[in-house]
């Protein structure tokens, strides 16, 4: 392996393929590193999965209707939930973490369209408003409402490993878990990272491997996240349904193929891509607001690109 | 990951107060807010971002077997408080309330005579912060009836990229007058000039260590004057040497704090200090640290031991008389000894606010525990003990 490269660990976690690179120091060091690393992205997959029964959202999920049980939750629960309240406010109720629902109507996996009944049947059950978060204890009141952290959770655990290595005096490392990327200084020589931006509509998007990319961010320090059509999507007569629902039509946008955003941390870049993906053309104007670099795929595959 | 051309990295922007006009998105701040999504490290070269006023009460009371000596009441007030986000203005005053008995040993007024005395000393610090330095400027007033001190003093300091060294330098002046009420001097003066270098080193993540230097050169009077029979040089220069030893104990939480300090100076005086603290955060709110301190001397050239001239007697060094010395003094503090101090401090985080702390100390000094023996002779044990309650507020 070149030096400059430094040594890159692969594994799969939350669904996704993920690398942890680190440069700067000796393999056996490098091992233990990424293997804390990883421990660390595990803890947060465990602890806020939805498929595992005794994960905190599972015990969250499963009270949901029965107003007399609100929920305690720990303090990092506590910080996260606050994190999906102030998005829910800050993005007009675009970014809302009980949307999870909506994917019992929507089947990517066959095309064909759910049928409007279905979803005006689900989107009740959608809606921060319809949680009551007091800040230590938490209800769902509507039964089956469901809440998932699948919004920020893995660029939380980028964010959670990434400091945890810099905490350990990495200088040189980059956390990838599926796209969703975050530096920890430059590279061993002192240049940035170079992130690649996949292209929406390459044939072998699907794969992962070895992907076409349409443009490139230099990174050093902060993070990069992406949200895109591209990642779930069904084509029915000719037209792109991608996984990223309108939480009040319960319907795909369509006015971005993919938003790419430059953030101190990665749940923010990761945040504000998906807010952007759903506020169509209002993208660039909420963007710009927040201050941060971004580039923006448009339905035409034209490229807009801010440097903040 | 694709290589192309190179563009200007991004540098997303950090929600730090040196960036003072930076607007900085609703969302970043959420975000941020978030345990453990960023490292929060103490910079040297961060601006306090909370201003602190804390006033504490100070009581030190010495002793010698059978005797009470002298007792300091000390209430202070202290000061910081950020401006703008890259100054930070520093203030504090103290008073200085001392009563009791004049020191025992070879004194003009021999035995228990009563004294007062009253010390008020402010000083005033600006710090300008920058990118990775931050240089600050003090300045000290000091003022009792018989002794006033001005200081000056300017120091810097600089931060690697990696913010695992920092770099500082100092310099400093001080002028004293002096004036004692029995009148055996008058308008006497005292000029120090000191420089200082230092380093800290991050050694590991949990491992922090600082080395510094100080150099000191006074000229002028540097006599006690009430006692009758001192003669010092006027010349002083010293010079100390400072290391030290952070070491934070993963396994449970504390933190291991040593020094070690190597004095020396032209009257002879030779000390070694070691010291060791332990912080033990007991809960979120109650922080424990108990502290010893181990302190051995050598003897100034020109002490002498409480043998007294033949001819002439007590308080005069032997051969006064015939042959008088140069230099001479019986001051027990340039005497050979060791000392030991036991104490341990106590703070209460009340809320985000609010915090109180306490501190007791008790030392004491005998000639025979001097390191490897050859203490001065003749002197009574001496024993101090020292108090202090403060309370601090955020705003």
């Amino acid at each position: 392996m070149p030096e400059r490269e430094g040594f890159g660990f692969t594994f799969t976690a939350m669904a996704s393929p993920c690398e942890i690179r680190l440069a700067g120091v000796a393999l056996a060091e490098a091992e233990r590193l990424a293997h804390a690393a990883i421990a660390e992205v595990r803890r947060i997959e465990a602890k806020y999965s939805r498929y595992r029964p005794d994960s905190v959202l599972s015990q969250i999920n499963a009270a949901a209707g029965h107003m007399g049980d609100r929920i305690a939750v720990d303090d990092e629960t506590a910080q996260l939930l606050n994190f999906a309240a102030n998005l829910s406010a800050m993005s007009d109720g675009l970014f809302d973490c009980t949307s999870g629902v909506l994917r019992r109507a929507w089947d990517f996996k066959v095309a064909r369209l759910p049928d409007q009944a279905t979803l005006d049947a689900l989107l009740p059950l959608v809606g921060w408003k319809h949680v009551v978060w007091d800040g230590q204890r938490i209800a769902l009141t509507r039964s089956g409402m469901e809440l998932d952290f699948g919004g920020f959770g893995k660029e939380y655990a980028v964010d959670r490993a990434a400091t945890l290595l810099e905490a350990s005096g990495v200088r040189h490392g980059l956390i990838n878990l599926g796209g969703d990327v975050r530096a920890v200084g430059p590279q061993l020589d002192g240049s940035a990272w170079q992130i690649g931006i996949r292209e929406p509509r390459d044939p072998g998007s699907a794969s992962n491997d070895h992907n076409r990319c349409f443009a490139s961010l230099p990174l050093i320090h902060g993070a990069i996240a992406t949200s895109g059509d591209y990642e779930r999507f069904i084509e029915v007569d000719g037209k792109r349904y991608c996984h990223i629902l309108n939480p009040k039509t319960g319907w795909p946008v369509s006015h971005w193929r993919s938003v790419s955003v430059v953030g101190t941390v990665c749940v923010l870049a990761g945040a504000l891509s998906t807010i952007a993906m759903l506020k169509g053309a209002d993208a660039e104007d909420f963007l710009n607001s927040e201050d941060v670099s971004y580039l923006l795929n448009n339905s035409d595959g034209k490229v807009v690109r801010h440097d903040a | 990951m694709v290589a192309t051309s190179r563009a200007p990295a991004y540098r997303p922007k950090r929600a730090t107060t040196t960036e003072p006009r930076k607007r900085v998105g609703a969302i970043t701040l959420a975000a941020l807010a978030l345990p453990g999504v960023t490292l929060n490290v103490a910079h040297a070269d961060s601006a306090p971002e909370d201003g602190v006023v804390s006033a504490k009460l100070q009581v030190y009371k010495d002793s010698q077997p059978n005797l009470d000596r002298i007792k300091v009441i000390a209430p202070s007030l202290h000061i910081v408080a950020p401006i703008a986000g890259v100054w930070s203005v520093e203030a504090s005053v103290v008073q200085d309330n001392i009563s009791g008995a004049s020191p025992r040993w070879h004194t003009s007024v021999t035995g228990a005579s009563h004294m007062e005395d009253r010390r008020v000393a402010s000083d005033v610090k600006l710090t300008r912060f920058f990118e990775r330095a931050a240089v600050g400027v003090r300045f000290s007033y000091s003022d009792e009836h018989d002794y006033r001190s001005n200081a000056l003093a300017l120091d810097g300091r600089y931060s690697s990229a990696d913010n695992n060294t920092t770099w500082m330098a100092g310099i400093g002046a001080s002028h004293d007058l002096i004036n004692p009420v029995n009148q055996v001097v008058e308008n006497e003066r005292k000029n120090v000039v000191e420089g200082m270098i230092g380093v800290t080193q991050a050694l590991s993540k949990n491992d922090l260590a600082q080395f510094n230097l100080t150099h000191v050169r006074g000229r002028g009077y540097f006599n006690d004057p009430y006692k009758l029979v001192d003669q010092r040089p006027r010349d002083k220069n010293q010079t100390i040497g400072l290391l030290r030893w952070n070491h934070f104990v993963e396994g449970n939480g504390t933190t291991v704090r040593s020094s070690y300090r190597f004095y020396s100076d032209s009257f002879g005086v030779q000390a070694h200090t070691v010291q060791l603290e332990w912080v033990v955060p007991l809960s979120d709110r109650f922080m424990l640290t108990p502290s010893t301190r181990y302190y051995t001397q050598r003897q100034a050239r020109f002490y002498f031991n409480p043998v007294y001239d033949p001819e002439i007697g007590e308080p005069y060094p032997a051969g006064y008389s015939t042959n008088p010395p140069t230099y001479y003094s019986a001051d027990a503090r340039l005497s050979s000894y060791g000392a030991f101090t036991l104490g341990g401090k106590f703070e209460w985080r009340i809320d985000k606010l609010w915090s109180v702390d306490l501190k007791y100390e008790l030392y004491q000094q005998r000639s025979s525990w001097r390191l490897g023996g050859g203490g001065s002779p003749g002197l009574l044990p001496f024993r101090a003990q020292f108090a202090q309650i403060g309370i601090s507020r955020r705003f």
